[in-house]
């Protein structure tokens, strides 16, 4: 490393919090880098808590996947320049697995079936496939192929949560559907999601809660809540209610930010630095990194320089648009942090179809940055614009995520890629040395 | 005889009184070592402090102290020249008028050879002297007026003594134009040092000086003539140029006999001279009778706090010390009001009408605290302005009397505290409802509201997605059962408005009041909107709306 009188040394820079730089995060401290992640958090909590792997494909024809490695391969095939074929089948399930053990072992257990997607309700009443889901969802999949009479309980002054719309939209179905509204215990007015975990892991407001819920309870087999038991003593809060309701409970997602992401977050930032990631939450990186011989010298900080970190390598996993990853400027698409270039349509006339709605997304969406065999963000001409930097997550280009449901198993399987390919790369340098 | 033995009197009742505010020092309690010494000790320790002083270099800190902060009141000069103009106007000008005017009789055998009071320069500088001490004290009032806009701390004897300070100065004016008309003062001194039988050169005496100096208005006694006044001039040359100037000098008094002169007849008769004397003297007498029981006692006071705080500041000192300091700091007040024009949370009056909020109004409750002269209900307010301060110690850099504010803030906290007074009851109990800023009617509020420019610039807010991320975090939030009833409004909301050009709306709501900037929504903004910097300015906004409420506990101290 070229002696800089920077204030932090590492062999990795992890930039991002989402769910693509916290894995990358995981993933290289499990294996013993020195890593440093910067980035404000934010992102992670609009993450659903759901982990797609894959749900839709083709877009255009809408068609859905109860095997999601199916899927995958026909995907592979279609869509040759899409991250999941560059990452390959097989890294992406062993990436799924560590990274649902390291949650197991967390204490924010996860739920799948290897060989097929799992089914959830959404507020809004539909049926959604995704392939692991918290334990505190698990049981919904159940209830959804038996039908059998079930309780979905909401709340006055929750936003964008209603039973009674959910039960209209499913009842057609599933005739012993029902819904009813009780009070929440011990807040009023306009409910959020985070108070009302955080006020369910107090005992008291548990109790209240199940007799609340108890009179209305009847020949119900299931009981749907709004995700809101708790957010770091979930399993507690969950099994106490669902002990004292005495059926199975499942809970449903919410609108974003949910406690669903909220508890990602916290289980990250509580765990990666306890496995030695220099976490720089809160922060950013300022402006576009020096190259100080082979390393990356880099200020960070809140809205003014703090510090400055120079990184061996780096990771960019910085989101798209609302991740500011992107920047979607008059003319032109532009990469916020590195200046890289963006593979993007050839003018903004052609960013959307004509139809909003278009059934197959917008070119738009497959924006972003295209990557070597090594995760490298390339140029025009194919070759790596930085020998030790490596892109991870929804920032890649060549894949519409939300429309392919494959947010969490591309961030997740990118980023054990980018790790990998980093400690191949270092392992053909000469082996360095942190100056201090 | 009589004026003397009122002024001996008067002199009796300041030194007795004087005594009692020092002895007062070492009886006062207030700060949590109150209960351990008795007054005996703290003298003896004050004692100890001294003569070790002697022996240290801390004693050149107190000579330096002297010189800037006492004789030149470099304090006052570092907050404003003006003000700083007019208490050095007060100040010296009634000091040297006290010492060569008032105690003319001892002081002026040993410092002019050749003092007579009706003499320039002396007569001269007389005038003078009355004239800085009446401009300075007319001054000092417009400031003060202007600095504690409305809000009115001073007590009676505050206010007696300014008052009588005027009624020396104007009446000593008075009196000496008053002298300057009276045909009575002229025939005694006529008698007394011209021994003259001969009526025509007394005549032409008189009509000398009311040709000349327009003094002593003659009734009826014809034209004058040629050699007349060389007779007159001569008699003035002769009996009274020795110990008289030309009255003109007094450029107070002079013009003042002049608006008077045509009622001199009347005066004489009645011997307004003698009674402008009485007034005068008495005046006097009184002022100084009553100096240990108003704001003249600063004279003593703020010097020696001035003296002790060049130590350092209260809680540097030896534990047993720190009472003495701080009923020391209390008397130093001079009710001035700097302390609350700077006063970080001076604005929180606005909305919640108790002076006891402003420093310069909490003093005198903690005054009564540490004398045990405090009401239950005065008890409740004083708690909640104790409970509103930051101790964030703007007012102690500020004072100029030097008092260690900050440190009695803390103090009496301590103190209401250990007598179980519920200080944050006071402020979980208090619902603003009626006193609650309302909403400013567009165009009828005294002033636009302020604006910084964040809350015009569409570019801060409009990347909000509404996401409640603010909310979730915000502590103001948390500590609440039910937000929109405490609150009116939790910041993703108020965002919204801004979103909706709705900025007016956002202005009424108690969110911006109970923010407590601590910038968790802004840190946590996916978006990166500021949200704490809006409610910073809205609140700011809304401050220049409000009118203040009429004050609630003004004047009664």
């Amino acid at each position: 490393m070229t002696p800089t009188r920077a204030d932090l040394h590492c062999d990795l820079l992890v930039i991002g919090t989402g769910m693509a730089g916290m894995a990358a995060a995981l993933f290289a401290a499990r294996r013993g880098i020195d890593t440093v992640q910067v980035g404000m958090t934010g992102e992670i909590n609009f993450a659903s808590g759901l982990l797609d792997l894959l749900g839709v494909h083709p877009v255009a024809t809408g068609q859905t996947w109860s095997n999601p490695w199916e899927g995958i391969a026909r995907l592979i095939v279609d869509r040759p320049r899409h991250p999941y074929a560059r990452i390959g089948m097989d890294t992406i399930k062993k990436s799924l697995a560590e990274f649902v053990a390291f949650l197991n072992d967390a204490d924010l257990p996860y739920r799948f079936h290897p060989e097929r997607n799992v089914r959830v309700i959404t507020p809004v009443g539909t049926l959604k496939t995704t392939y692991a889901v918290p334990a505190t969802m698990a049981a919904a999949d159940d209830a959804i192929t038996r039908r059998p009479p079930c309780l979905l309980v909401d709340f006055p002054g929750l936003k964008g949560y209603s039973t009674h719309q959910i039960v209209g939209a499913l009842k057609g179905n599933w005739p012993a559907l029902r819904g009813v509204r009780v009070p929440f215990p011990g807040l009023e007015g306009e409910l959020q999601t985070e108070r009302m975990g955080r006020k369910l892991e107090t005992p008291g407001a548990r109790q209240q809660l199940v007799e609340a819920i108890r009179p209305y309870l009847g020949d119900a087999r299931f009981v749907g809540l709004p995700a809101v038991q708790g957010i770091a003593r979930t399993r507690q809060v969950a099994s106490d209610i669902q002990q004292a309701l005495g059926v199975p409970v499942f809970e449903i997602p919410t609108m974003l930010p949910a406690i669903t992401g909220l508890r990602l977050r916290e289980c990250f930032e509580r765990h990666l630095p306890q496995m030695g990631v220099g976490a720089r939450y809160q922060k950013k990186i300022l402006s576009k990194p020096q190259v100080v011989g082979k390393d990356f010298l880099a200020a960070v900080g809140g809205e003014a320089p703090e510090m400055t970190v120079q990184a061996g390598a780096a990771i960019l996993a910085s989101g798209r648009f609302f991740g500011q990853g992107l920047h979607a400027e008059r003319h032109a698409v532009r990469e916020t942090i590195f200046d890289l270039p963006v593979y993007q349509p050839a003018n903004r006339s052609q960013w959307h179809h004509k139809e909003l709605f278009d059934n197959g997304g917008h070119p738009i969406h497959h924006a972003g940055l295209t990557i070597d065999d090594m995760m490298r963000p390339t140029d025009k001409t194919g070759r790596y614009v930085y020998p030790n930097l490596f892109a991870a997550g929804s920032v890649l280009a060549h894949q519409d995520w939300i429309r392919q449901k494959c947010g969490s198993g591309l961030a997740i399987a990118s980023a054990y890629a980018a790790v990998r390919a980093y400690v191949k790369c270092r392992g053909r340098t000469e082996r360095r040395t942190p100056v201090n | 005889m009589f004026m003397s033995s009122v002024a001996s009197i008067a002199l009796g009742i300041c030194l007795t009184g004087i005594l009692w505010r020092i002895g007062r020092w070492f009886r006062s309690r207030i700060g949590p070592e109150r209960a351990k010494s008795s007054p005996v000790s703290r003298l003896a320790a004050v004692a100890r402090a001294l003569f070790g002083l002697c022996f240290r270099a801390q004693a050149l800190k107190l000579l330096a102290a002297f010189l800037w902060d006492i004789l030149f009141q470099g304090r006052l000069l570092r907050q404003s020249r003006l003000r700083w103009l007019g208490h050095m106007a007060v100040c010296y000008g009634f000091l040297l008028l006290i010492l060569i005017h008032a105690l003319d009789d001892w002081t002026a055998p040993y410092l002019f050879s050749d003092y007579a009071p009706t003499m320039d320069p002396f007569r001269w500088w007389r005038n003078g002297l009355a004239l800085l001490v009446l401009g300075g004290v007319l001054g000092m009032l417009i400031g003060r007026r202007r600095r504690a806009a409305g809000i009115h701390t001073r007590s009676w004897g505050d206010r007696l003594a300014v008052a009588l300070m005027a009624v020396i100065v104007l009446s000593g004016v008075m009196l000496e134009s008053a002298q300057i008309l009276s045909p009575t003062i002229f025939a005694d001194m006529v008698e007394d040092y011209m021994g003259a039988d001969d009526p025509a050169e007394v005549a032409a005496l008189q009509r000398y000086w009311a040709a000349e100096f327009g003094a002593v208005p003659i009734p009826s006694l014809g034209g004058a003539m040629d050699d007349d006044t060389e007779a007159g001039q001569a008699a003035h040359e002769a009996y009274c140029a020795s110990c008289h100037s030309r009255p003109q000098s007094a450029f107070l008094s002079y013009p003042a006999s002049r608006l008077l002169k045509p009622a001199a007849g009347w005066m004489d008769t009645y011997r307004v001279d003698d009674w402008l004397w009485v007034i005068h003297y008495l005046a006097s007498c009184l002022a100084l009778a009553i100096l240990p029981f108003s704001q003249f006692f600063h004279l003593v006071a703020t010097p020696v706090n001035l003296m002790a705080q060049a130590t350092g500041p209260v809680t540097s000192g030896a534990p047993v010390l720190r009472a003495t300091r701080r009923a020391l700091g209390m008397d130093a007040c001079t009710h001035c009001g700097v302390c609350t024009t700077h006063c970080s949370v001076a604005p929180i009056y606005r909305v919640i009408p108790n002076t006891d909020i402003l420093p310069s109004a909490k003093l005198n409750g903690v005054k009564r605290l540490a004398t045990r002269r405090l009401s239950a209900s005065q008890t409740k307010t004083l708690a909640e302005g104790s409970a509103i301060c930051t101790l964030c110690g703007r007012c102690t850099r500020v004072c100029p009397s030097g008092i260690d504010l900050q440190d009695l803030w803390q103090a009496s906290r301590e103190d209401l505290t250990a007598s179980r007074v519920a200080i944050l009851d006071v402020r979980e109990a208090f619902r603003p409802g009626g006193a609650a800023p309302s909403l400013p009617p567009p165009g009828l509020a005294g002033s636009p509201p302020a604006s910084l420019g964040l809350t015009d610039r569409p570019e801060v807010f409009w990347a909000c997605v509404q996401c409640t991320t603010c909310t979730s975090v915000c502590p103001v939030v948390a500590a609440s059962d039910d937000p929109q009833g405490d609150l009116d409004l939790t910041p993703q909301q108020i965002m919204n408005l801004m979103r909706l050009q709705l900025k007016e709306q956002a202005l009424g709501c108690r969110m911006l009041w109970d923010c407590v900037t601590c910038y968790k929504c802004q840190e946590h903004c996916p978006q990166d909107v500021k949200v704490a910097d809006i409610l910073y300015e809205l609140r700011n906004a809304a401050y220049q709306g409000v009118m203040p409420p009429q004050p609630m506990a003004a004047d009664n101290h």
